[in-house]
């Protein structure tokens, strides 16, 4: 595509990686020359560099589609994902999915993102619910003070939770944050 | 309605935006015809415009869209009529950002000095006046209900464009270098812009283009870098009630200016900038129409090079062009005129739909 007909989330291919712009700034100055300043993130590494372009550059569209799968199983160097429609399975190598493994569950559905028809990366929904699989015993009536211990989930991510919280309790924790946000009651 | 908000998104309500557009082209208007300038309306279905670097008609039919009414104006001044000056809507393609719209309103007008040669300060205190009064005029429309508003600006600076760009980038620049004489330097400008060259474009320079032609594309680029990386956060550490004109102007970006004839490395051209936006763009007009179509060559080379369709040269100007008295000219946006005096720092904000 032509640089004039680059927007916020235009995806780019640049040197054989996937970037989409997030932001976005046209300036000309005086009978200049337009520069088009964006701020671009690598759809699979997640890294967020500047880039400008001239009037009159060309870019190359990125072949990128985001599709929705549920988690099945982990093999230790990769993770199996299965489209719940059509019961076709896909494999993202764990290297690509980076720290959002510690978030994969049974069944938990995420946009897994394909680059040239090839899985690339993984998007989780920004909450999660996950049982406590190990901590400390919980303190009743301590809801207050804002203390706070550790605690093991059972996908064997670790975060800080408040002192009442035990055993098999349901937490809700925001993916993007990694942070505990409340107790989920059944 | 009162406190009705215009669809075309945040900013002022529609009522104070057709007070403060009133208020402006009034105050335009009273400016210009105070000076003995007679307001024209020239055709904005043209057969050509004026061939520039990187601004791109729009078509219309078999005709462009006029990107400027320039050459319209001048041809006026060659056939005697006198100094004048015109609102013009303007359109230009792919212009599009916070200070850009493809369709814009410029006030365009012309001093016929006819023998006397003041150059190009009579267009910048003309800049400065229009400034003033329309600061003035929408600040009293819209009272205080727009607060934030920035002060109209109260000094005027005149800046020397080479010496500052040299100064900034730790060079000395005479405003003729050539491009290969630029490239290192133009190299280092793209680099701290966050300019990745595309395969094939580094090394020497524009391989294959005319002297002259590369000469116009390297200054081109290399003034638009420095402007957006380096110029700009100048501008906004000045005072915000200090104006701006920027002059002497490398030969190379001389436009549809005069080369000053002591040294004819630099053009009789300025910019003014108001709270770090451009506003307005003066030449004391050239006048000689072998060396005009010349420069409008070189730009056809570049369009060429770079793989845009051809325009037409502006013969019926070029014709005529001999005839143009000595005059200063100048072009200023007045829709971002508006949003400065506005206090809005978009042009959607203060736009009538």
């Amino acid at each position: 595509m032509d640089v004039s007909d680059l927007k916020k989330n235009s995806k780019l291919e640049i040197d054989g990686q996937p970037w989409v712009v997030t932001d976005f700034q046209f300036v000309k100055p005086g009978k200049g020359q337009g520069l088009y300043k964006c701020k671009i993130k690598n759809m699979i590494t997640g890294a967020v560099i500047d880039r400008t372009w001239r009037s009159g550059e060309r870019l190359t569209d990125a072949d990128v589609e985001s599709r929705k799968f549920e988690f099945l199983f982990s093999t230790g160097d990769a993770y199996t994902f299965m489209d719940s429609a059509t019961y076709e399975q896909v494999e993202l190598q764990a290297d690509l999915a980076g720290d959002e493994a510690k978030f994969l569950m049974d069944n938990l559905s995420v946009d897994i993102l394909f680059y040239n028809g090839r899985p690339v990366g993984l998007t989780l929904p920004s909450h999660v619910t996950m049982e406590v699989a190990q901590c400390e015993p919980g303190v009743k009536g301590d809801t207050a003070t804002g203390a706070t211990k550790g605690a093991t989930l059972q996908t064997g991510y670790e975060v800080q939770v408040p002192l009442f919280i035990k055993i098999g309790d349901k937490l809700k924790i925001d993916t993007r944050t990694g942070a505990y946000v409340e107790r989920v009651n059944d | 309605m009162p406190g009705e908000v215009s669809a075309a998104g945040d900013g002022l309500a529609t009522r104070d935006r057709v007070l403060a557009w009133d208020a402006a082209l009034a105050a335009v208007r009273g400016q210009l015809r105070a000076a003995g300038l007679r307001e024209v309306s020239t055709s904005i279905r043209v057969d050509a415009v004026a061939l520039e670097p990187w601004i791109e008609p729009l078509a219309s039919g078999e005709k462009l869209l006029a990107t400027s009414p320039e050459l319209a104006m001048k041809r006026l001044l060659c056939r005697g009529g006198g100094s004048m000056f015109q609102i013009a809507h303007v359109f230009r393609a792919a212009e599009r950002g916070a200070q850009h719209s493809e369709e814009f309103h410029l006030i365009e007008w012309y001093r016929d000095q006819q023998a006397r040669l003041e150059g190009i300060t009579p267009g910048m205190q003309d800049v400065e006046r229009i400034v003033a009064a329309v600061f003035e005029a929408v600040g009293a429309a819209l009272g205080d209900r727009v607060r934030e508003r920035l002060p109209a600006p109260t000094r005027w600076r005149r800046v020397n464009l080479l010496a500052l760009m040299g100064e900034t980038l730790g060079v000395q620049l005479v405003g003729n270098e050539s491009a290969e004489a630029l490239a290192p330097l133009l190299d280092r400008v793209r680099a701290a812009g966050g300019v990745v060259l595309a395969a094939g474009e580094s090394g020497p320079h524009h391989l294959g283009l005319g002297p002259d032609v590369a000469r116009l594309l390297a200054w081109t680029e290399l003034f638009s870098l420095w402007s957006a990386h380096t110029f700009d956060p100048w501008l906004a550490g000045l005072p915000p009630d200090v104006g701006v004109h920027v002059e002497r102007f490398p030969a190379s970006l001389a436009a549809l200016a005069e080369l000053e004839p002591d040294e004819r490395c630099t053009a009789a051209r300025f910019e003014s900038h108001v709270g770090g936006i451009e506003l307005a763009n003066g030449y004391r007009e050239l006048r000689d129409p072998v060396e005009q179509r010349r420069r409008f060559e070189h730009v056809a080379g570049i369009r060429a090079h770079v793989g845009l369709p051809p325009l037409p040269m502006p013969d019926a100007f070029l014709a005529e062009l001999e005839a143009m008295p000595a005059s200063v000219g100048v072009a200023l946006g007045l829709d971002r005129l508006v949003a400065l005096a506005c206090g809005q720092p978009r042009l959607d904000q203060i736009r009538l739909l």
